[in-house]
């Protein structure tokens, strides 16, 4: 130990301090837990089916880096457009954010991200090198959308064969102008094919192209879709103004006005019910949605029956159509049943059960049946394995047939909902390539998922959700105009300071900046180092994170981890 | 309020070069002003009433980007100076407010401060100490802090609020010792009055940046304020004495460097007014003095050789010019804004300590005025010079002023005849 030198006042330091660097003292040798870095995965990130990394492109929206934020985005998702705007974005059920305040508009910001870049043409390089394989996709709705475009980031050259005449299955025929704009789609799919993948138009597997046809291709993903309505099974279901949800929708989209009566009565609790019944306001009539069990169980994404209400839709719950009447060949009247819940079946929900001598009859003369919808698999050339209506798959996708592979609402995704059938695609196209005999990387995520009570939320004020703006009700009844507008640059930059950034480090500092040692400090490339010489592992760095993004683990645990690693 | 803009600038009226604008502000927003173009580099703080609109104005300085300055938002007083304390040893010009037991709760760090000799400048707002709850001025809360090694101004008018602020940093960073310029509550920091702002480059000229004597450095690090031995502790103390006894000095350097700069002089440690001839001196400090000059203005004008000294430094104390007005005048009477249970007024004992020593002793009055906000009047400072002109020695070493008590035993004075006429009976 050094003595001091100074014998006399004055010379003396005016303050005590010691002559020598304290970095000598190892006071590192005190600690028995270690603080160290580790992302972990975002709720969001789970929930979203496409598997996008919310976190890592929210932050680049804060940048203000929207074309990088937007490649991010396309890492999983061809479609941010389409999904930002008719996603039922199960994300931002799992937002942490919620139980806190209100739940992060994630979707609003993956379609402000998508409309920044909607002239933006150019595509992220794709570094993989071309593979002499090609597949074939049958089907261009979003799950074969999803799965061309990842093989094509994969190298693989794609075909996708398409029966209409025109890309986007459901996107296009099932999804009416006022939620998705067909600009978006023409935009996003034109992206797709920019990258390599080639649609054949008026092309049905079946019809004018042989089966056969597709032997040409080293795998095939077929991805037909569920375009055909449910028949609600009564009579008089063939009369005159009796409609399927799916051919009205199909109609408006393809420019022609269905012939429907003062008063449209709608089957259905799905969203192409109310689809359906939007449409019908929009064409200045009466809409009325007639659904078997109550509101808390219809399947239609809670904003949109909110939106219908807003409209004017009316619901009539617990009732069910009985049958059909009609006058020369013309529907007349509906006769209805009374409802009530009973047991809950196989989905979970409470099963409708008729209420006898409960009939009563109502004039209608348009009646929309919009009950569900399922894949016309007719075209198949030989028999495929079944579950219920759809094709049976593999947890890879595989359809037992060797090369062939199916996903989408065909098969995977009985709610019909497009980020699952995009989910499908993309995981297909990952099985296609490791069939081809590629083997294709995780996507990284870790196993460890930020719990709300993880977040520190000293660092983040209560704040209000974004409002979305919308056109006014009483112009968005009259006419198909998109209703909900994208948030300007100054709310998507609010919104996404709303973000936790749960389990992403963003070199916030906060660690380095309360470490009591000053043990932590960044290299060359701004990374994080810690002094474990000085690092007491007091955990303040941890505790103080405002997005658990470190952890402290017992000392002498990473020494085991290494050793495992090394092994 | 007096003011003294026109009196100390030499050109009849108009203002001087060093003034950018003049605003109608409060003293809590003279003070934000001041260390705005002190360019303050670290601001920390807790709201308490009435010192709250000083972090105000600064929050809004803050993050307006008129100052570039981090602002760090604490969970409590003793945070604050910690903040202060942890920024100024790394080089920083430091800021912090308080009042009454915010002061109290900092205690502990006022020491480390002083001890680490941080040139830490802060404001407070003076108000009594609780029970019973009072937000009003007295000054027993900076008076409590007497012994932790810091320097302590009281200001009369706005304007000297915004001054000292600027003359604080200087003195402090000179002598590297912390300073605490006090204000009364509500009769400075919520009444606005005109106050000159200066130019900032004429602020920049007389308060350069900041060059600390010794900086943490992470790149090195060193035990700041270590365990020290009982065979240097006493030094180490010496030494802080000894800066406090340099600072009266430079308070009077820096004062008239400050008047050459900006054309307004606060006198150094002390103002004296009408003391040259006077018999009969009242001692006092912060806004009283302003109403003690209306006092003394209207007793001159009737031929009563009154005077004033106003006591601008409490630390370092003005011994010698206590001392020397004592050479010339036969009484002085204090006015204490505060009281030492057990004892007298502080200032009051303080004035007698210096005293003792000196070659000439005038008979010595202590006076209790104005706690918890009582107002001190023009009528109150009368009835003080009327007992002080009629009496040769005090009756009781602790005279309490306008005492609502049947039995308080003061005699009523009575009333004095002066050259000029009966002095008036009103309120004495």
């Amino acid at each position: 130990m050094t003595r001091y030198k100074y014998t006399t006042v004055e010379e003396m330091p005016p303050l005590a301090f010691s002559l020598e660097s304290t970095r000598k003292i190892p006071t590192g040798s005190w600690r028995h837990v270690r603080p160290v870095y580790k992302n972990k995965t975002s709720p969001c990130e789970v929930g979203c089916p496409a598997g996008e990394k919310i976190p890592v492109y929210f932050d680049l929206v804060r940048q203000k880096k929207y074309e990088e934020a937007w490649y991010k985005i396309l890492e999983d998702n061809p479609l941010p457009g389409v999904t930002g705007r008719v996603c039922y974005h199960p994300c931002e059920g799992q937002c942490n954010r919620k139980p806190y305040d209100e739940a992060v508009a994630i979707h609003n910001i993956e379609r402000f991200v998508a409309d920044k870049n909607l002239r933006n043409k150019k595509l992220p390089q794709v570094s993989e090198t071309p593979k002499s394989e090609k597949v074939a996709v049958i089907g261009s709705g979003p799950a074969g959308l999803s799965c061309a475009y990842q093989l094509s980031r994969k190298g693989y050259r794609t075909v996708i064969f398409e029966a209409d005449h025109e890309p986007g299955g459901m996107l296009r025929y099932g999804i009416p102008e006022y939620r998705l704009p067909k600009k978006i789609l023409d935009k996003e799919i034109a992206d797709i094919e920019s990258l390599g993948v080639e649609i054949r138009m008026d092309s049905r597997i079946g019809g004018n192209v042989a089966w056969s046809e597709l032997e040409k291709f080293d795998a095939v993903f077929v991805a037909v879709g569920a375009m055909r309505s449910r028949k609600m099974d009564v009579a008089g279901e063939g009369l005159k103004g009796v409609y399927t949800g799916v051919d009205f929708l199909r109609d408006l989209s393809t420019g022609i006005v269905p012939k429907v009566g003062r008063q449209v009565l709608v089957v259905g609790g799905g969203n192409t019910a109310i689809d359906a019944a939007r449409s019908a306001v929009r064409l200045g009539k009466k809409a009325t949605i007639l659904y078997r069990r109550t509101r808390a169980e219809m399947p239609a994404v809670p904003e949109e029956i909110e939106e219908a209400e807003k409209e004017g839709v009316r619901f009539e719950f617990l009732v069910a159509p009985a049958k059909i009447t009609g006058v020369k060949g013309k529907a007349s009247k509906i006769e209805l049943i009374k409802m009530k819940l009973g047991e809950p079946d196989a989905s979970g929900r409470r099963r409708p059960v008729p209420v006898k001598g409960s009939n009563y009859t109502m004039a209608a003369d348009t009646i929309i049946s919009a009950i569900g919808e399922e894949p016309d698999l007719s075209f198949l050339p030989y028999s495929f394995l079944k579950k219920g209506v759809r094709l049976f798959v593999d947890d890879d996708y595989s359809t037992g047939v060797p090369g062939i592979f199916a996903g989408g609402d065909a098969a995977t995704n009985p709610n019909g909902t497009v980020v699952n059938a995009i989910r499908a695609g993309k995981d297909a196209a990952k099985s296609i390539d490791e069939f081809l005999g590629w083997r294709t990387q995780s996507n990284g995520l870790s196993h460890d998922v930020v719990h709300p009570d993880d977040v520190n939320t000293f660092y983040f004020p209560h704040e209000k959700r974004v409002k979305v703006p919308r056109i006014a009700v009483e112009k968005s009844k009259a006419s198909f105009t998109e209703v909900n507008r994208t948030l300007t640059e100054g709310q998507a930059l609010d919104e996404a300071e709303r973000c936790f950034t749960c389990g992403t480090c963003l070199h916030c500092d906060v660690c380095l900046t309360f470490c009591p040692d000053v043990a932590i400090s960044k290299d060359k490339d701004g990374e994080y180092v810690i002094d474990y010489d000085h690092c007491k592992g007091c955990g303040i760095c941890v505790n103080e994170c405002p997005r658990e993004a470190m952890e402290l683990v017992p000392e002498g645990a990473h020494e085991v981890e290494e050793e495992a690693v090394q092994a | 309020m007096i003011n003294r803009m026109s009196k100390s600038n030499g050109n009849g009226g108009l203002l001087h070069p060093s003034v950018d604008r003049v605003l109608v502000i409060e003293g809590t927003h003279a003070a934000s002003y001041a260390v705005k173009l002190a360019r303050v580099q670290v601001i920390a703080a807790y709201p308490i009433t009435p010192q709250t609109s000083v972090v105000e104005k600064l929050s809004e300085i803050v993050s307006g980007g008129e100052l570039q300055a981090k602002f760090i938002k604490v969970e409590s007083e003793h945070s604050a100076m910690a903040c202060c304390i942890g920024s100024s040893i790394s080089g920083a010009r430091a800021f912090t407010a308080t009042s009454s037991q915010g002061l109290a709760l900092m205690h502990e760090l006022l020491h480390w401060a002083a001890g680490s000799r941080l040139p830490i400048v802060m404001v407070n707002v003076n108000r009594a100490m609780a029970p019973p709850w009072s937000i009003y001025v007295d000054h027993n809360d900076s008076l409590s802090q007497r012994d932790t090694g810091w320097l302590q101004f009281y200001a009369e008018s706005n304007q000297e609020v915004m001054d000292t602020v600027l003359q604080a940093y200087k003195i402090a960073e000179t002598v590297s010792l912390p300073v605490m310029i006090n204000l009364d509550a509500f009769v400075l920091s919520h009444t606005s009055e005109p106050v000159a702002i200066p130019k900032q480059e004429v602020v920049d000229e007389f308060l350069p940046a900041r060059k600390a004597l010794f900086k943490v450095d992470t790149a090195d690090p060193k035990a700041f304020g270590a365990l020290i031995g009982p065979d240097a502790y006493m030094e180490m103390r010496y030494k802080l004495f000894q800066a406090m006894e340099d600072a009266r000095a430079v308070i009077r350097d820096v004062d008239l460097e400050f008047s050459a700069k900006f054309g307004r002089s606060y006198g150094g440690l002390v103002e004296e007014y009408f003391t040259e001839d006077a018999e009969v001196v009242l001692l006092t400090s912060a806004t009283a003095v302003s109403t003690a000059r209306i006092a003394v203005d209207e007793l001159r004008s009737m031929g009563f050789p009154v005077g004033l000294m106003k006591l601008r430094a409490f630390r370092p104390f003005p011994v010698d010019e206590i001392r020397a007005l004592a050479q010339r005048v036969k009484k002085i009477g204090v006015m204490d804004r505060n009281i030492s249970f057990g004892a007298t007024g502080i200032i009051y004992q303080e004035t007698k300590a210096v005293l003792y020593n000196a070659p000439v002793r005038p008979s010595l009055f202590g006076f209790i005025a104005g706690l918890g906000g009582r107002d001190i009047t023009p009528e109150t400072i009368k009835e003080i010079f009327s007992y002080l002109l009629n009496h040769d020695e005090p009756e009781r070493e602790t005279i309490w002023i306008s005492l609502k008590s049947d039995s308080a035993g003061q005699e009523e004075p009575p009333i004095p005849e002066g050259p000029g006429g009966r002095m008036k009976s009103e309120g004495v």
